[in-house]
């Protein structure tokens, strides 16, 4: 997929290191929200005493609340605000392993979309650019939203901010969804439930939507029907689709080949892992191979009875088939989907950890519901305020004050969230890829030196004699390029083009020059044509000079470029990559390398970037 | 979620491929897949005054872009080939080749990865010493007959990726167009023939510009020639027996006097190819008896001095002598083969490439089997095209 892949060693020193440090930083910055929130909450305590409880939205509803939400947070809604406040925390700490930022995009999110309809890699695949051009802030702002929208479940267990949070889960979880787990393979062939389709984050989504339910429905018998057989139907697909045939499912071996379950497991079973567990997945996948057939039937008939058991509502059904649920759910988790989180590529631990989850707030839903919903039912709710007038009351100081630690903790899990959020949403608004990604390919630019670099006479694409001299005055962007190079040189090329086109209002100052480094074809016929294919024809700055061979060579040996090298045997021009950035006054200033590596998107654009950073500072901006 | 390990081994096999034009320290290079990728349609061998020359696709995967064409030429008299490919220019997209006079010949390199236009090579003396001619600013067509040579005056005709027949005088570096093959259908000749795709560019000995294609109306020979100023249908009739298939011209090009075409008709398991000789550049033509291809394609057809040689997918060898004679089966060919040189009386030299070792086989007339008589390494630059 164009632009998915930063191409960038996923272990790249320099890229984990900034990666840390960006999490380092912001770490500081989130232990400061929440010490200013504490702080300002405390203070506010002090200063204004607190006058009533129950005033505040983590407080209790003195009025405004239906006396069905004084009974409490019922046991379903507890499972699914920690259970899954729990998971967006620990998948926020996945979201730290070193490999995230730059892996991501081309490990996890590029191989998932592969198998999907065209559609939906462009829409994977405009995302998984974006994450590429700033890998860093991606992956930071990944974790802190993450943890922050955990932590606020945990904390935020009534009113307002509890619901909100379970909105955030809804938001973030459809992100997700969407552009890390492409739909959920939704319209992928090979869909299973064995694997964690329709999504593990969905199921995060649908949890999130029932915290958000509003106060009033959390007794209502209604939902705890509607969730039983939600889940029943959803199980009961599930078993069709796994029953269905010519699906691969059934059989172990199929022509001499693992069925898809086995050929999965086995897959799974090479990803680095404790040995303990690969022999488990190892052993599972064997004896699969050998017992397709029955290894299928029990996952249809334990999908089906499950399924039949939670479309009942009866909670006496449902009870022991929910353990066996369970059971099966925690043998899929750790045989087949390998705990899902293993690897350092891992972004969570896939879906069956959530479908227990779900499966067990369905049950819990249903058969408590009868003893505490006739509750609401004998006192009439009284008149909600509007929302406007509960902001006013949570915007005042007082109520501020009277707030519990809950709702302090959680309004600084928002500012996490936010923390996260607003330098991933800066940093996509760039159209420049972050300048790490050149680092990492050729480690940090050099140090600056300063002598005058040495002039040289030559021809330039219009015929025109051109010397360094001629330049002065303006900032020199100089290479080197095989015009029948098919690799390295176009890339650089491009990257040049780039870099004139983000100088905007200085490209008048700045004069982007190649030199030919080809000793076989040095008409300008040659770098006419290179010009063409490099949209660089009518580029006004840009330069690409040539001459003979006697003046070629001394301009390559005074600027001590490795001479070029001609290979035999069909191979082009053999050569190293660099850059060269000159003062107005004709005096060296950078030495680049300037291997452009994978030569992605990301990577021209970070290159283009490195460019203009430096004519920039020539310029006198910084 | 987790990555998959095949991704990983993707991007780590990506982050080798780095560096412009070095070459991997491995010198064995990768893992052994016979014949290597590429368009092996290209690999094809023909006669000039020079002698003999012979394109081949040698090395390892069209993946890695390992798979390098190589040139090769059995000098005028002599028995014994050469590797002549010139250094210094990247030829993974293939060559194209075409003889201008006696000693001359003019090499197109088809653009590979981010190159789009065409480098030019030109030797004057059998392959020794190459210079730079072009460019051809565009992506030459990937086709055997891409790149023609007009006897005498050496104007180059070169046939696009796009469906452009382009002409340049020596030097070529201002080209015209001559014609597309849009503009080539609405002329009358192009017309009747229902012309779909040009296939092929060629000059006749008497230096008259001629194009190839496929038609549309079955029965048709789509070969065109431009005198006054028009084209004219220039193609043979074909024999009742195929009136009801389409015709491709596969291959158009001089051998010594005469032009000669190799056409294609139907397809699949009814598709059969036809060899064509014409003394006047295709005003009167001789056509081969129709050979069945038994529902395998082309792999490489290659002319000598009259004779014509082809390779099909099914490993399978023809040759027939020149006009007037009949197609007989070659003798199994070596494994690996990637091209004939045919050579009179049904003689023929087979190059079967094996990674970075091109190896020599010969068939003298009438003999029943093929003999190993020479071997040729390569010296690949694996790595230095990634």
């Amino acid at each position: 997929m164009p632009g998915m892949n930063s191409g960038i060693n996923v272990s790249d020193p320099a890229v984990v290191a900034a990666f840390k440090a960006a999490l380092i930083h912001q770490g500081l910055i989130a232990l400061l929200i929440f010490a200013l929130v504490g702080l300002a909450w405390i203070t506010l305590r002090v200063w204004l005493p607190v006058q009533a409880p129950g005033i505040g939205p983590a407080a209790e509803p003195p009025a405004a609340e239906p006396p069905a939400a004084a009974a409490g947070e019922p046991a379903w809604r507890q499972v699914l605000r920690i259970g899954f406040g729990l998971l967006w925390v620990f998948d926020g700490i996945l979201q730290a392993q070193p490999k995230m930022a730059v892996g991501l995009p081309s490990q996890v999110i590029e191989p998932i979309a592969a198998s999907s309809p065209r559609w939906v890699q462009q829409v994977v695949n405009w995302a998984g650019t974006n994450w590429s051009y700033h890998p860093m802030q991606a992956g930071a702002s990944a974790v802190w939203i993450q943890v922050g929208i955990g932590i606020w479940l945990l904390v935020a267990a009534r009113g307002t901010l509890s619901r909100l949070a379970g909105l955030a889960s809804v938001g973030w979880g459809l992100v997700v969804w969407v552009f890390g787990e492409s739909f959920g393979g939704i319209f992928a062939p090979g869909l299973t439930w064995m694997f964690g389709a329709p999504g593990a984050v969905l199921i995060y989504a649908v949890a999130g939507a029932l915290i958000a339910l509003p106060d009033r429905a959390w007794y209502s018998p209604w939902l705890g029907r509607l969730m039983t057989a939600g889940t029943g139907l959803f199980l009961v697909g599930m078993a069709v689709l796994q029953a269905w045939p010519g699906r691969g499912f059934w059989q172990g071996i199929a022509n001499g080949q693992p069925g898809t379950l086995a050929s999965m497991t086995n897959t799974m079973a090479q990803t680095p892992q404790p040995g303990f567990l690969s022999a488990w997945v190892g052993a599972f996948t064997t004896f699969d191979e050998a017992h397709g057939f029955a290894v299928n039937l029990v996952v249809v008939a334990a999908l089906a009875v499950t399924g039949a058991a939670f479309l009942s509502g009866r909670p006496r059904l449902i009870r022991p088939v929910l353990i066996g649920f369970t059971v099966l759910c925690l043998a899929d988790w750790v045989l087949i989907e390998d705990l899902g989180f293993l690897g350092g590529l891992g972004t969570d631990p896939n879906s069956m950890i959530p479908y227990v989850l779900l499966a067990t707030a369905g049950y819990l839903a249903v058969a408590r519901a009868p003893a505490t919903a006739t509750e609401p039912a004998a006192a009439q709710p009284a008149p909600r305020a509007g929302w406007r007038e509960r902001l006013r009351v949570v915007a005042a100081p007082r109520t501020v004050a009277s707030a519990g630690i809950r709702s302090v903790v959680s309004v600084g899990a928002i500012g996490v969230i936010v923390l996260g959020a607003a330098p991933m949403a800066v940093a996509q608004a760039s159209p420049v890829a972050d300048t790490i990604l050149a680092e990492s390919i050729n480690g940090p630019s050099a140090p600056p030196v300063d002598f005058p670099a040495p002039d040289f006479s030559l021809t330039d694409q219009h015929g025109r004699a051109v010397t360094l001299a001629s330049l002065r005055g303006k900032v020199v962007l100089l290479t080197f390029l095989d015009d029948t190079c098919s690799v390295d040189c176009p890339l650089i090329a491009q990257e040049f083009r780039q870099a004139g086109q983000l100088l905007g209002a200085d490209t008048a100052r700045v004069e982007l020059v190649a030199i030919n480094y080809n000793p076989l074809d040095t008409q300008v016929s040659y770098i006419q044509a290179f010009d063409r294919q490099e949209g660089l024809a009518g580029v006004p700055n840009w330069l690409y000079l040539t001459g003979t061979v006697a003046q070629l060579q001394p301009v390559w040996r005074q600027y001590a470029i490795a001479p070029p090298e001609i290979l035999p045997a069909g191979s082009m021009i053999g050569h190293g990559d660099y850059a060269f950035v000159i003062d107005q006054a004709g005096h060296m200033r950078q030495e680049l390398d300037f291997d452009t590596g994978p030569g992605t998107q990301a990577t021209k654009s970070s290159f283009a970037a490195e460019l203009t950073d430096a004519a920039r500072q020539l310029l006198g901006h910084s | 979620v987790r990555a998959r390990p095949a991704a990983v081994l993707a991007l780590a096999a990506a982050a080798l491929l780095a560096g412009c034009g070095s070459a991997a320290p491995a010198a064995s290079g990768p893992a052994p897949e016979a014949p290597p990728g590429g368009a092996p349609f290209l690999a094809t061998s023909l006669v000039t005054g020079a002698g003999t020359w012979a394109v081949v696709v040698m090395g390892g995967s069209v993946a890695t872009e390992d798979n390098f064409w190589q040139l090769f030429v059995r000098p005028a008299g002599r028995s014994t080939w050469q590797l002549v490919t010139p250094p210094g220019t990247p030829d993974n997209g293939g060559l194209v080749l075409a003889g201008a006079d006696a000693q001359s010949l003019i090499t197109g390199f088809r653009p590979s990865q981010y190159l789009t236009y065409t480098p030019l090579i030109v030797t004057r003396d059998g392959g020794q010493a190459w210079s730079s001619a072009g460019p051809l600013d565009a992506a030459l067509a990937n086709v055997p007959d891409a790149l023609a040579a007009a006897p005498g005056s050496g104007t180059l005709l070169a046939l696009t990726t796009d469906g452009t027949a382009e002409l340049a005088p020596p030097g070529y570096t201002s080209w015209t167009t001559l014609a597309t093959q849009r503009s080539l259908a609405t002329t009358p000749a192009g017309g009747r023939c229902g012309l779909q795709d040009l296939t092929a560019a060629a000059f006749a000995p008497q230096g008259t510009p001629l194009l190839g294609g496929s038609c549309g109306r079955p029965g048709t020979t789509g070969i065109f020639a431009r005198t006054g100023g028009t084209w004219h249908p220039a193609g043979p009739a074909i024999p009742a027996a195929l009136a009801g298939q389409d015709i491709t011209v596969r291959r158009l090009t001089q051998t010594g006097q005469d032009l000669a075409a190799l056409l294609t008709a139907g397809a699949g398991p009814a598709a059969s190819v036809l060899a064509a000789w014409s003394p006047d550049a295709g005003g009167h033509w001789t056509l081969s008896p129709a050979l069945p291809l038994h529902g395998a394609a082309l792999s490489s057809a290659s002319f000598g001095l009259g004779a014509a040689a082809v390779i099909t997918t099914a490993n399978r060898g023809e040759i027939i002598a020149g006009p007037g004679s009949s197609w007989s089966s070659l003798p199994a060919l070596p494994p690996g083969t990637a091209t004939l040189a045919p050579g009179p009386g049904g003689a023929a030299d087979a190059l079967t490439v094996n990674h970075g070792t091109l190896t020599i086989w010969h068939l003298a007339p009438g003999a029943a089997a093929w003999t190993r008589v020479q071997v040729i390494q390569v010296p690949i630059q694996y790595g230095s095209s990634g």
